[in-house]
């Protein structure tokens, strides 16, 4: 079976190259960057001085990021330009492009098999893209306006997120055939896996909820509903969530409610609200786990917040409607 | 005699069919697991599914047939009448080949609803149709929709028509299995007066347009308002609605001036614009009530002090406007320009395509086909996503969709009301038109 071969051939070269690189390949700038909406470019934070280190100009309308395993390619989504960006981290240059879909908004990589699962917002579709060929090798028709993109652990499943089918699909990845689809709250958005693989979380954006839901039933097991003091329900617009290594914390942003919610993962109790800027959306953590980066949409700029203390420490201006957050550390 | 047309093109051109036909678009086509998707592009690249792969695939499939295989497909079909001739879509002109705006019925507005609906088939196993029914006059709306009722089980319909049409419908409805959703009557009466159990405005009333103009003059700071004010009776209801605002939200009137349109130099006081608003002291905005969007095409510009124009020009309260781009909306506009042919979605479209979300998310939330589920679902608490920031829901005492309404410019929205800082005991979205202690229509006492 020369196929299989192949895939353990490419297996190999990823976990050989992850290895690899933790040994040092990587340089671990610790850099943070902040896609832009509105003025196409990332800016680039120095986290030692919060200082913007770098306005690197991308096509048109960068919002989801994501790193190469080994940290070397930055990828980031360009929903008005139809393409990822490929970018050198070292470089800090733009050094190739991928097509997609129309509008892509957020993706996710599966580098065993070299594909990219990216969510096209205007095309409802989602679509897998051939890293090394450059091209979209399938469509996968969803719902409406298809947004969050989380590729299971193996490769094997896909899920995505239709904004307006208030629906959850999974998708088979060898087939590419929706095999089930789970109904959620509102305009869901975007997910976060527990690190033990059995629940999947998701945003509900406009019922203001985080839907979990049960990865080996693909069923809807809880949901967690936000109101930080001095806010109405409908405020609470939950987009980007993030869980902590040890599975234990989750942070969730409230969007137009402007503050992040801190979620204890086993007991699903609120802990807290910290208050960062206006509707917050993206999230960045670092990976000591002790900082937190928040784009805020509306505000322009993102809020900085200090994990031991739960407090917002700084804000630091960035472009017009910051998207999104990925740390080089 | 009420009649059906099949695959009338969108607009005012060649309309008529000889027979009676019924229209059904059934755009929610059904795709099955296997069906409706492509390949594209080699694939030789990948892998084959490994085992472990395959047998999970296999499991995951089990209840997915399950589901497939158990009851027969449901089918939902809702009504959209609309009248043959309706003046309020005749084009607005200039002079006869000077075209200043097309109007189009809100069809496609419906139409993007259905589609979206699509996926939903393989979770729900329901398919949702839309019957367009056309009538020839406003009189033949509450038969149209009686014989539907009776002959073709449709509960929901999607009311087309001007206020007139609305009287013997309720009459009509009055204590029947439907919901009919008002998506392009805007008169306060209807919400007051009529107050009938069956409908649903989920267009704004006039009194919200108001409220939504008037909160953004008192946030800027404009409270003193020179009006013009029109010679048709609509031109009256618009006034008499801005100066019930401005009451409400301490803005002064400090003239109120009655144009006429016209060259004739022995009418100039009541013709030209510089005169009508030469008047003694200060205003800080013009409002024009124009119903016929003549006479305010010269107001701009043409006033004595460099002042704004708001109401019928340049800034004009809506419920939708193809700029707003926040909360999704720049997606709803592509897929509607997309399916009407490359027309913008305007403010009735946007209450269709409202409508029909209400009837899809009241099927999904209830699991249920039954028209007394649906509708307490539609008429409870129930948030719907408007695409205009906070969720839109129905107002218990008298059935109005409450809404962001926005403040559109021509090339912009400037603000979208509720403005920051106008508060409410329970929800924001009821500073805008009647709320419960206002309103002589008490639905929920």
């Amino acid at each position: 079976m020369p196929t299989l071969r192949l895939l353990s051939a490419q297996l190999c070269f990823v976990v050989c190259a992850a290895a690899l690189s933790s040994a040092g390949w990587a340089k671990d700038t610790g850099l943070v960057f902040v896609s832009n909406e509105k003025t196409n470019n990332l800016i680039v934070i120095d986290p030692k001085t919060n200082k913007v280190v770098k306005d690197l100009r991308t096509s048109r309308r960068p919002r989801d990021m994501h790193f190469s395993a080994d940290h070397t390619k930055l990828y980031v989504a360009c929903g008005d330009d139809d393409v990822i960006d490929i970018i050198d981290v070292a470089k800090l240059q733009v050094v190739g492009k991928l097509s997609t879909g129309s509008s892509p908004e957020t993706f996710g990589i599966d580098e065993s098999r070299r594909r990219i699962y990216v969510s096209n917002e205007e095309g409802s579709s989602l679509s897998v893209i051939d890293m090394d060929q450059n091209i979209i090798v399938q469509e996968v028709p969803t719902g409406a306006e298809p947004e969050g993109v989380f590729v299971s652990e193996d490769g094997h499943f896909v899920y995505v997120t239709s904004e307006v089918g208030d629906l959850i699909h999974l998708i088979d990845a060898d087939s590419g055939n929706v095999v089930q689809d789970v109904v959620v709250g509102t305009r869901p958005r975007r997910f976060a896996a527990t690190p033990d693989g059995k629940e999947l979380w998701v945003s509900a954006e406009l019922s203001g909820e985080v839907y979990i839901i049960d990865r080996d039933k693909f069923a809807v097991k809880g949901k967690l509903e936000f109101l930080p003091p001095g806010m109405r329900k409908t405020d609470v617009t939950p987009v980007d969530l993030r869980i902590t290594r040890d599975g234990k914390i989750a942070y969730v942003t409230l969007g137009h409610a402007a503050h992040v919610a801190v979620v204890d993962v086993p007991t699903r109790k609120i802990l807290g609200y910290i208050l960062v800027g206006k509707r917050s959306w993206g999230l960045g953590m670092s990976r000591d786990e002790k900082t937190l980066y928040v784009a805020n949409g509306f505000g322009d700029d993102v809020t900085v917040i200090d994990l031991k203390t739960r407090k917002a420490t700084v804000s630091i201006p960035v472009g017009r409607i910051p998207w999104g957050v990925v740390i080089d550390d | 005699m009420i009649r059906f047309f099949m695959h009338r093109r969108e607009g005012k051109a060649k309309r008529a069919h000889p027979n009676p036909v019924l229209c059904t678009d059934v755009a929610g086509t059904a795709r099955s697991l296997s069906s409706g998707r492509r390949k594209a592009g080699p694939v030789g690249a990948f892998a084959p599914p490994t085992l472990p792969a395959l047998f999970a695939f296999l499991t995951l499939l089990a209840p997915a047939f399950a589901q497939t295989a158990a009851p027969p497909r449901q089918h939902i079909s809702i009504g959209y009448v609309e009248i043959e001739g309706d003046p309020r879509y005749e084009p607005v002109r200039g002079f006869e080949r000077l075209i200043l705006k097309t109007r189009e019925h809100p069809f496609t507005g419906a139409q993007i609803g259905i589609d979206e609906a699509a996926p939903l088939v393989r979770v729900l196993n329901t398919e949702f149709a839309l019957e367009r029914i056309t009538v020839k006059s406003p009189a033949e709306v509450a038969p149209a929709v009686t014989t539907a009722l009776e002959g073709r089980g449709i509960h929901f319909f999607l009311i087309d028509g001007p206020a007139e049409a609305f009287k013997p419908l309720a009459a009509a409805a009055k204590g029947r299995d439907a919901l009919l959703f008002n998506v392009s009557a805007e008169d306060d009466g209807l919400r007051r007066e009529l107050c009938a159990r069956e409908f649903v405005h989920v267009i704004p009333s006039l009194a919200m347009r108001m409220d939504a103009l008037m909160q953004y003059l008192a946030s800027r700071k404009w409270r003193d308002i020179l009006v013009f004010e029109g010679p048709l009776p609509a031109d009256a209801e618009t006034a008499r609605a801005f100066t019930r605002s401005a009451q409400k939200f301490g803005a002064k009137i400090v003239a109120d001036q009655h144009f006429k349109a016209g060259t004739d130099p022995r009418e100039r006081e009541q013709n030209n614009p510089a005169l009508l608003s030469a008047i003694r002291g200060n205003y800080d905005v013009v409002f024009v009530a124009d119903e016929a969007f003549d006479f305010v095409r010269q107001v701009p510009y043409h006033t004595v002090l460099p002042r704004p124009v708001v109401g019928s020009i340049d800034l004009e309260p809506m419920a939708w406007h193809w700029t707003w781009e926040h909360n999704g909306a720049p997606q709803v506009n592509s897929r509607f320009e997309k399916k009407s042919g490359g027309r913008r979605m305007e403010s009735a479209d946007w209450a269709a395509w409202v409508a029909v979300k209400m009837v899809v998310q009241a099927t999904l939330r209830t699991r249920s086909a039954d028209f007394l589920k649906q509708r307490d679902f539609i008429l409870g608490d129930a948030g719907f996503d408007g695409d205009k920031g906070l969720p839109v829901s129905v107002r218990p005492w008298d059935h109005q969709v409450r809404q962001a309404v926005l403040l559109a410019a021509p090339y912009m929205v400037a603000g979208s009301a509720p403005m920051e800082g106008f508060l409410h005991r329970t929800n924001e979205l009821d500073t805008l038109g009647d709320d419960e202690p206002e309103t002589p229509c008490h639905m929920n006492r």
